[in-house]
């Protein structure tokens, strides 16, 4: 486009749950909607009459869609239906972006351990269908890194550290080195927002009985937003509590659906239990007791010995889980004393004679951690190397959908 | 099927109205408003920005940038904005943008929800100006005018000329890649042909290649990849009643067209999916059965190992 | 037209199953290697003289076959420009699956839309019959396939004109 001044990159993150998608340059997404898409049963794929395909809804309006049924064409983080896949992104595109996809190029995301294959499914329809001039696939945790720029703490731009996705479903630690994902590390945990959800719902329903049954997990769930914080420490939490009841324990006012009458919930222990379940996981899953401290200890000790220390240096959260106050403190804390136990092990070991050099350990946390692989796509889709790096329409149409294979990493002097 | 939804394109852009809603909602509630710097971008290579003038959190200001607006403003743009925002228009627009409207967010109305539609229509609005003012010189029946011209993309134009019993409307297109060269024509034909049956419609003339003979005076190019759509509006389309259906619909026709050349090939994807699976099918009936589950060895690590045959 | 359909198959499938008969051939030219012959065209005495069974100017069938390995490649009918980007969009979308399609080659050779190879090692592991039964049902399909979306893109195109008109 000659005399245009270049139009903001779209830039789409598909997660499991929920699709962000919004102009690059900005700082929170335009739309961020149910990744489920509404379509009617028995019209098969071939409708050869008509437009029969299009009769479907997306995001929101496909959750109260009455006579269609819901499906979620993406499963834990990787497309598993292209059909619906692409209507999606059509009406991501069409109707929600508002764009022309042949004048925006296009950064999407995958989750580590993407196919090479999806990749070029991604391709064809991205360049076949909707002719789009660039693309780019970022690696989901790659950007949580990059969006880890914004924080004070991070003095120089690298993109080396370890990425603690928490979402509803499900928390992901993944170890990346210089922009690669280290696929043989990565570890999941199964608790996440929806388990402290849980637990802050059983914790009320023990003690308070004005809250109605069929509001609970929601009361539970504005409770957890608005009150919970990370505690250094349970046992002087408790006591600081009991000292001063006045000064911690809170109320929270939620109005009756069906009486409209206003009920109100003591807030209480479950301010700082709730997101203890990280570390004290048994707390809410008597079969998983391993905290999430020592999964991120872990899964550094597994990385090549030569990246460790780096990754220590830079653990960064992600994802609306992990938005707890003091969060990155109690986590720094709790990995810090690990690392300096070993090294004082080692020390003994050799019987003083070797003086292990301190190992640094930071934890980032940032204002843009809820969507912070859609912010991280967006601040690399705002730098002029993104053009650069992005495959184009003429490179695929000469080389074919394999070119896609592998997106170079981009954003950090080398 | 709700026909607006899925098969015509919505004219309001969504992303503006929902930042609107969600920014007036939050002053009519008196929460601290947030400090808004937001770009978005819209058919036709037009981008929006909502920010905060100066830094003011209390403002408000939403500004397009049209890169054909002095087309537009030849034919009236301003006025009709004018008419449109009244007070929330500003005389100098944000420096690189070609119209700004400023909201003042301490004093938003009881009916923000309209207010932020029809601030999500500003697009639309700002096109409706030639469209409304070549429609009155066809009422009023001054025809010597010469034909508007808008480029309304970098490579696309838009031609609106009045004629003493009708309006015509011209668009060129370029069509991107091969496929859509012959998709696009397939479309175009079919609208040409549909029309016969929709007499209230007006009528579709296209042409390929070359410009219709109406654009000679023009510097209208030509091209392979390039169609042209002539739409004759006759005067029961340009009523007082009719005409802002008439813009809505002849001002998204280019992005219609385009949107479902789009879906066409998604469809084609969906076909060929479930093709090539019949075909696997078939091909897989050749290779016997018992083959498969034998062959599944486990690795020192208990995982099984596949031989591809 | 579709009373030549049937003999043009019967045809293809006759010299199909003629053709079938593979087996292992060490390379000459690369020791413990076995390579297609029909590939490498490296020794004359190894290929056999190639048939191409037309039924009309446009589709054809090329069938080149050698000691270890025969090659099949297709001229699929395609009568204007929306069959020609049809069948090449169709296509290339097969090609690039042609991991699954075992027996698919990734280009199709000149002056054809698609071709396959088969080896000595595929008809051992698989049933001769049936590879020629795909070879035939493809080709039964794909024509129709063809015209089916072409009809639907005519259909699009029209039901996409018949909203617009509605409006006004």
């Amino acid at each position: 486009m000659a005399n245009l001044t270049r139009l903001p990159p779209v830039v789409i993150d598909n997660g499991t749950g929920y699709t962000k998608m919004g102009f690059s340059t900005n700082s929170e997404p335009q739309f961020i909607i149910p990744s489920a898409i509404a379509v009617k049963e028995g019209v098969g794929v071939k409708p050869n009459r008509g437009l029969d395909d299009l009769d479907f809804y997306i995001g929101d309006e496909a959750m109260n869609a009455p006579g269609y049924s819901v499906k979620y064409p993406i499963r834990h983080g990787i497309v598993n239906d292209w059909d619906l896949m692409e209507k999606y992104w059509e009406q991501c595109i069409f109707k929600y972006l508002k764009c022309e996809p042949e004048d925006h190029y296009f950064l999407l995301t995958e989750p580590p351990l993407n196919t090479p294959e999806n990749r070029e499914y991604t391709a064809e329809i991205m360049f076949e269908s909707f002719n789009v001039p660039g693309l780019y696939i970022a690696v989901q945790a790659v950007l949580a890194l990059a969006a880890s720029w914004t924080s004070k703490s991070v003095l120089e731009p690298n993109l080396t550290g370890v990425v603690i996705d928490s979402g509803d479903g499900v928390t992901h630690v993944i170890p990346v080195a210089d922009g690669y994902v280290i696929g043989s590390c990565i570890k999941h945990i199964p608790i996440s927002g929806r388990d402290i959800t849980y637990f802050v719902q059983g914790l009320l329903k023990d003690r308070e009985v004005g809250i109605p049954p069929e509001q609970s997990l929601e009361t539970a769930k504005a409770i957890k937003e608005q009150y919970c914080y990370v505690c250094p420490d349970i046992v002087k939490e408790f006591t600081k509590y009991d000292k001063e009841p006045n000064k911690w324990f809170k109320k929270y006012e939620g109005i009756n659906n069906i009486t409209k009458q206003i009920y109100s919930v003591d807030v209480g222990y479950e301010r700082f239990l709730g997101p203890e379940v990280f570390f004290h996981p048994e707390f809410s899953n008597p079969d998983y007791t391993e905290s999430l401290s020592y999964i991120v200890d872990d899964v550094i000790q597994n990385c090549p010995i030569d990246t460790r220390r780096n990754l220590y240096k830079n653990i960064v959260l992600s994802g609306g889980s992990t938005m707890f106050k003091d969060f990155d403190k109690r986590l720094k804390l709790e990995i810090k004393r690990t690392v300096d136990d070993r090294l004082k092990q080692s020390a003994e070991l050799s019987n003083n004679r070797l003086k292990p050099q301190p190992i640094d350990v930071n934890v980032v946390s940032h204002h843009m951690q809820r969507y912070a692989v859609w912010f991280g796509g967006s601040l690399l889709a705002s730098t002029s190397e993104f053009y650069e790096k992005s495959h184009t329409k003429a490179e695929y149409y000469e080389k074919g959908p394999s070119i896609c294979r592998h997106n170079a990493v981009f954003g950090v002097m080398a | 099927m709700d026909r607006f939804r899925m098969i015509l394109l919505e004219v309001h852009n969504r992303a503006i109205y929902e930042a609107l809603c969600l920014r007036f909602e939050a002053a009519v509630k008196n929460q601290k408003p947030e400090s808004t710097k937001l770009i978005i971008a819209d058919f036709d290579g037009i981008i929006y920005h909502l920010s905060n003038p100066n830094d003011d959190r209390t403002k408000l200001c939403l500004s397009i940038l049209l890169h054909f607006y002095k087309d537009l403003k030849e034919h009236g743009a301003d006025e009709l904005l004018k008419r449109e925002y009244g007070s929330y228009l500003i005389d100098t627009p944000e420096a690189d943008y070609s119209v700004s409207l400023l909201f003042d967010l301490t004093n938003i109305p009881e009916d923000w929800k309209d207010l932020a539609m029809k601030a999500s229509l500003l697009k639309r609005n700002c096109f409706a100006s030639v469209f409304e003012k070549y429609f009155e010189f066809q009422r009023t029946g001054e025809t010597g005018h010469k034909t508007a011209v808008i480029h309304y993309r970098s490579d696309e134009t838009l031609f609106v000329r009045a004629l003493e019993d009708r309006v015509t409307v011209i668009f060129s297109t370029t069509f991107k890649g091969e496929d859509d060269i012959i998709l696009g024509k397939v479309f175009m034909q079919e609208f040409s042909e549909t029309r016969r049956k929709y007499q209230q419609a007006p009528q579709v003339l296209f042409s390929y290649k070359n410009p219709p003979a109406e654009l000679n005076d023009t510097n209208a190019i030509v091209g392979e990849n390039r169609g042209y759509v002539t739409f004759v509006l006759q005067p029961r389309h340009i009523t007082k009643q009719a005409s802002d259906n008439t813009i809505n619909m002849i001002s998204m026709f280019r992005n219609y067209l385009h949107y479902h050349l789009k879906c066409s090939k998604a469809h084609m994807h969906q076909r060929m999916r479930s093709k090539t699976n019949d075909f696997l099918k078939v091909l897989n009936r050749a290779k016997p059965e018992s083959k498969t589950k034998p062959e599944d060895r486990k690795n020192i690590h208990g995982k099984i190992m596949r031989q591809t045959p | 037209m579709t009373t030549t359909l049937k003999p043009y198959l019967n045809a293809v499938r006759a010299t199909l199953q003629a053709s079938m008969c593979l087996q292992h051939f060490d390379s000459r030219v690369v020791e413990r290697h076995n390579k297609p012959e029909v590939e490498v065209k490296k020794s004359k005495e190894l290929l056999l003289t190639p048939v191409v069974i037309s039924r009309n100017e446009n589709e054809r069938v090329l069938i080149e076959g050698s000691v270890n390995s025969i090659r099949i490649s297709i001229a699929i009918k395609q009568a204007d420009d929306l069959e020609k980007i049809l069948c090449h969009k169709f296509m290339r979308f097969m090609m690039m699956r042609a991991d699954n399609f075992v027996i698919l080659r990734r280009k199709p050779i000149k002056d054809y839309d698609i071709s396959f190879l088969i080896t000595n090692t595929h008809t051992e592991l698989m049933y001769r019959q049936k590879l020629v039964d795909f070879i035939i049902s493809f080709m039964e399909d794909i024509d129709k396939e063809i015209s089916d979306m072409k009809l639907s893109v005519n259909s699009r195109g029209r039901t996409c004109a018949e909203e617009f008109f509605k409006q006004f």
